[in-house]
């Protein structure tokens, strides 16, 4: 079994690090898995993305041609990846910033005001976080406590007086009243 | 009473083979004399060159890697860094030094490196035959530049002594020349500085050397060490251009 | 399933960043090119704390001379570029060949020829194994596949350098060097190798040491470039590496090196699952290259396929192998997204049904 990721969306709203969330967050659950980001000039400005390979076996190609599941930040990575969404997959979309449309009849949308949340929780830069949150409801490997341990693997000791605040900021996507599918 | 012998740090049976008249065995003479006198022999590495310098490694009993053309301060750079406690230098051409391998030179000078740097300055490629380089004269004819050396066409020649003084990692920085006794003893006293600057971890010290080349300027000895006199030293001035230890500066 | 407990999410770059540290790198001399910054950028901090020698160098000519003059003292150093500026190393690597140095060079390649752009490619396989420096010589290269490897072949690298005082070099890519993946360090295993009969550490007790290229005496140098090539034999007889998926009852082989491995080797099982008798094949070492083990299974095999980020170079090599005892094709793709599995089927397929010998997708 093997399934992929990709999150997108400005660079700034701390895409890749949400990215090595997931990535730790499926190591800990005994899964194999790669991280892989868009380098170089496309981090200054753009949008910024990473894909992540989970598998039970090896996994079979870092970067691959369609995708299980897309979580997009923002109206450009929706508009980017929606086409790439393997049949029967899923995008999450931060419904801040993303009209809410369905042009797709084949794949599964959730729809969440993740910057409207962070921003209520008081910091914009956490709708990552609240995004991870909202992708917990639906892949039930990634529950709150693996989460947390996954966060407290990827902050920086520099950082890690935000680990409570990241949790938090998590824990506000989970809610399911923030959530429309 | 013994009054001569052969420096230690040169091989006992080293013979020069640069051409008669040259001034590279004199410079070569008055480096092996001061590794003696400062004790510097066995904690010495050199990275030699490419040009007439080329076999150093030949007449000097100390421990030496060739560097590719130009790039004798980054290896000496290298070594320096791995082994901090070793007294480096290279012996280069004025080609070597400031046209092929003018950006490590400069560099090295920049990073305040503790290495000492030896350049030799005869204006004109010796080793391949006397062509165009970087320190050819306004006026000088090489092979390359038959009809003199012209701003048109050649632009101007470099001073080492002066650009190598302007970055603010050296320590020291003096051009001398060879060309009657007095000027060989203030050579050896501004090697002896160069030489120090990096025992006591001042940064880089440098020491341009005018230099005659008697083959390729088709003149004798004598007649080469004129124009060291004539032509080289009014373009090339003689003198010290950075000291840091001289408080009176 | 693999526990990773000991394990950690590490980028492919820092990973042979740490790993160098780990293997004792005294020095590491860099210029930033991506996708390899990253190493320069670790280790400027790292190789500081533990009072090691770092220098942001001036250019590639300097940063490899420089690692030349820190590895003539008998240090272990390193350096790291990517294809373009590898380049410029050229010179450097046929001066430390001749020179017996043993220096570590890592290439993390990009896209070329000329400047090319940053995304992966594997253009580079040339430049590597035959090199565009003068005269004869080889370097031994070292090409990882995953995270683990940048870890272990690095370990390995510095080892071999020292082994054979050659030029040893990590070829990884832009794939490579910017994905992460769980991996651990471990120890660095290998043992230390004396290198006081050669290294310059001065004159003390003994006669001045020179290393030099130089080579006035023809009798002499042609002695001493028959040295070398005994030497690069005894290499390839003892440090020849590769592995091998299915390669038994194959009768289709498919090759990659580097992180086209993992590619390659998801290939052969769907294709074996759809009842085609495919193997993989994946040399660990480009330089020496797995020639007799290829020869070996050409007696057995009917095609091998290679699978290359590159107009096709390997393959080239493959042939050379084979030496004609089976059919050698290409699947590949200049630069860019690496091949995926669905588009290494389709090739072999292609290959296998329409005759072609070359399928550029």
């Amino acid at each position: 079994m093997e399934k992929n990721y990709i999150i997108a969306g400005f660079g700034g709203q701390g895409v890749l690090f949400a990215g090595k969330i997931i990535a730790n967050a499926f190591m800990l659950a005994g899964k194999n898995v790669t991280w892989y980001p868009c380098y170089g000039a496309e981090m200054r400005g753009g949008t910024v993305n990473c894909e992540i390979v989970v598998s039970d076996d090896e996994v079979s190609s870092v970067h691959k041609q369609d995708v299980d599941c897309v979580i997009a930040l923002n109206q450009l990575s929706f508009d980017r990846f929606i086409s790439k969404i393997k049949k029967g997959g899923r995008i999450v979309c931060n419904s801040s910033l993303i009209k809410e449309t369905r042009p797709r009849t084949d794949i599964d949308y959730i729809f969440a005001p993740m910057t409207d949340k962070a921003i209520e929780f008081g910091n914009h830069k956490l709708a990552n976080m609240v995004s991870l949150g909202v992708l917990s409801n639906v892949e039930t490997v990634l529950n709150i406590s693996i989460l947390e341990k996954a966060i407290d693997m990827v902050l920086p000791e520099s950082r890690k007086k935000l680990l409570h605040t990241n949790i938090d900021a998590v824990k506000l996507g989970i809610d399911k009243e923030t959530i429309s599918l | 009473m013994q009054v001569f012998s052969i420096p230690k740090s040169m091989k006992e049976n080293a013979k020069f083979t640069f051409c008669p008249g040259c001034d590279h065995g004199i410079a070569v003479r008055l480096v092996a004399e001061l590794l003696d006198e400062m004790d510097l022999k066995e904690k010495t590495i050199l990275a030699a060159s490419i040009g007439c310098s080329v076999f150093l490694y030949d007449f000097l009993d100390i421990d030496s890697i060739e560097a590719p053309h130009g790039r004798a301060m980054a290896e000496a750079t290298g070594v320096k860094r791995a082994r901090p406690d070793k007294f480096v230098f290279t012996y280069q051409g004025d080609g070597d030094f400031a046209s092929i391998g003018l950006a490590e030179s400069t560099h090295a000078a920049l990073r305040a490196e503790n290495l000492t740097g030896i350049c030799i300055n005869n204006t004109t490629y010796g080793m391949t035959g006397g062509q165009h380089g970087p320190t050819t004269l306004i006026g000088q004819k090489t092979t390359t530049s038959p009809m003199g050396r012209f701003r048109e066409t050649y632009g101007y020649p470099i001073r080492i002594a002066e650009h190598i003084a302007l970055c603010e990692g050296t320590a020291f920085s003096a051009r001398v020349a060879l060309d009657t006794v007095p000027h060989i003893n203030q050579a050896k006293k501004a090697l002896r500085k160069a030489f120090q600057v990096q025992l006591d971890g001042l940064g880089y010290g440098f020491v341009e050397i005018l230099s005659t080349c008697p083959t390729n300027w088709k003149m004798t000895p004598d007649e080469a060490h004129e124009r060291v006199k004539n032509e080289m030293i009014p373009v090339f001035p003689l003198g010290i251009f950075k000291d840091v230890t001289d408080i009176s500066e | 399933m693999e526990s990773y407990s000991d394990k950690q999410l590490i980028k492919g770059n820092y990973a042979i960043a740490e790993a160098a540290v780990k293997a004792g790198c005294e020095c590491y001399f860099g210029y930033p090119i991506t996708p390899q910054t990253e190493i320069g950028e670790y280790l400027s901090q790292r190789m500081y704390d533990l009072k090691r020698g770092y220098v942001c160098a001036e250019s590639e000519l300097a940063a490899i001379n420089m690692v030349i003059g820190a590895v003539s003292t008998g240090a272990k150093a390193m350096t790291s570029s990517s294809s373009c500026a590898v380049a410029l190393m050229q010179e450097g690597l046929s001066y430390a060949c001749a020179d017996e140095l043993p220096v570590v060079l890592v290439n993390v390649m990009r896209a070329g020829p000329g400047l090319g752009y940053i995304y992966p490619a594997q253009g580079d396989y040339y430049q590597a194994v035959y090199g565009g420096g003068n005269g004869d010589y080889k370097i031994t290269v070292l090409a990882p596949s995953t995270v683990q490897e940048c870890i272990d072949l690095t370990y390995r690298a510095f080892y071999l350098a020292q082994k054979w005082r050659n030029p040893t070099m990590i070829l990884a890519d832009g794939l490579l060097g910017q994905m992460m993946e769980p991996a651990s360090y471990g120890e660095y295993p290998y043992p230390e190798i004396d290198n006081s009969s050669w290294a310059l550490t001065g004159a003390k007790n003994r006669e001045g040491r020179a290393i030099y290229s130089c080579a006035r005496d023809e009798d002499k140098q042609n002695e001493h470039i028959r040295h070398l090539f005994r030497k690069y034999e005894l290499i390839a007889k003892e440090d020849t590496d590769w592995e091998e998926f299915n390669t038994e009852d194959a009768d289709i082989i498919l090759i990659a090196f580097g992180s086209m491995t993992r590619n390659i080797k998801a290939a052969m099982k769907v294709l074996r699952a759809q009842g085609l008798k495919v193997g993989a094949f994946r040399p660990i070492t480009l330089s020496p290259f797995p020639t007799n083990r290829l020869n070996q299974l050409a007696d057995n095999v009917d095609r091998f396929i290679t699978v290359e980020m590159n107009m096709g170079q390997m393959v080239n090599d493959v042939k050379l192998a084979v030496n004609g005892k089976a059919e050698v094709d290409l699947i590949n793709r200049p630069v860019g997204q690496w091949l995926s599995v669905e588009e290494i089927v389709e090739g072999v397929k292609q290959i296998i049904s329409k005759g072609v010998q070359y399928a550029s997708i």
